[in-house]
């Protein structure tokens, strides 16, 4: 049981630092109704709109990629797997909120101008509830109480 | 050891702490004309709004994570392990606001905003740290 919750919680871990590269939410959006469409990407570490970056894209992988080295270090001690889990869950839960509020501004506030817009998440934030998931399952078997 | 009514007492301060944090502002910006824009737990309030400003909110829901962390707290004080699921999920749902805060602040300066943080934001972070601090404490004690 030492070694699966060992290799869960590395998975765990990898997934969700794994997640920050990839894309967290993906929008492809006409600002004005004669301009070909943009896509707006964002993930951990950056935020593009079209072949321009956001300087001042939020790095959401700073707080997940804490909340991974936790889910690590937790490998040795079963409360710290338990505190690292929530705290994954929680980054996991704010940050989807906040990708949920900023997919559905953008579609209210440009459906009308483009019809064709498509706003959604990106795998990045479904790899990294998988994480969450994991992490907790890896708390569950870790024999070391 | 700090003993376990000084612990459940730290929790109940942080749950505390926090339950204000959700009423106050948690930051603004202050535009040309005088536009302000405030952002809560339970939304983004436009101060001044102009004809121009896009329809929507951008943050209707940031409380509802940290509402769940707190009654995850608030069990803590009868479930240890309930205590440090709460203290330390709190405390990543804050990581995500503070880069959120400072990627806002990189936004506001740009467009010449007068950037500022308010005290939801202050009584958040003291409120989760203090939440965490009881938490680890109550573990150390027997149940």
């Amino acid at each position: 049981m030492k070694l699966l919750s060992a290799v869960l919680l590395g998975l765990a871990a990898a997934a969700a630092v794994a997640a920050t590269f990839l894309p967290l939410s993906e929008l492809l959006i006409r600002l004005t109704p004669d301009q070909p469409q943009t896509e707006f990407v964002t993930t951990g570490w950056s935020t593009h709109f079209g072949g321009t970056k956001d300087e001042h894209g939020p790095l959401f992988g700073i707080p997940v990629a804490a909340a991974a080295a936790t889910v690590l270090l937790g490998i040795r001690w079963r409360k710290v797997a338990y505190a690292g889990a929530a705290a994954l869950a929680g980054v996991t839960g704010m940050l989807f909120v906040y990708l949920l509020n900023a997919i559905s501004f953008h579609k209210a506030g440009n459906i009308t101008i483009d019809p064709g817009l498509e706003a959604g998440f990106g795998n990045g934030i479904w790899v990294l509830i998988s994480a969450v998931v994991l992490a907790f399952g890896a708390v569950v078997v870790h024999p070391d109480d | 050891m700090i003993g376990r009514p000084t612990a459940v007492a730290l929790i109940v301060a942080g749950v505390v702490l926090t339950a204000t944090a959700m009423v106050l502002p948690w930051y603004s910006t202050v535009y040309a004309g005088n536009v302000e824009v405030v952002v809560r737990a339970w939304g983004t309030q436009v101060v001044n709004k102009p004809g121009d400003w896009p329809a929507g909110d951008l943050s209707p829901w940031y409380g509802l994570p940290v509402a769940l962390t707190a009654v995850l707290l608030v069990a803590g004080i009868w479930i240890n392990r309930a205590a440090l699921a709460g203290a330390a999920a709190q405390l990543g749902a804050v990581g995500i606001t503070a880069v959120l805060l400072i990627s806002e602040r990189g936004h506001a300066v740009e467009q010449q905003g007068d950037f500022a943080i308010g005290y939801g934001l202050v009584f958040l972070v003291a409120g989760t740290l203090t939440a965490l601090a009881g938490a680890l404490a109550v573990q150390r004690e027997p149940a």
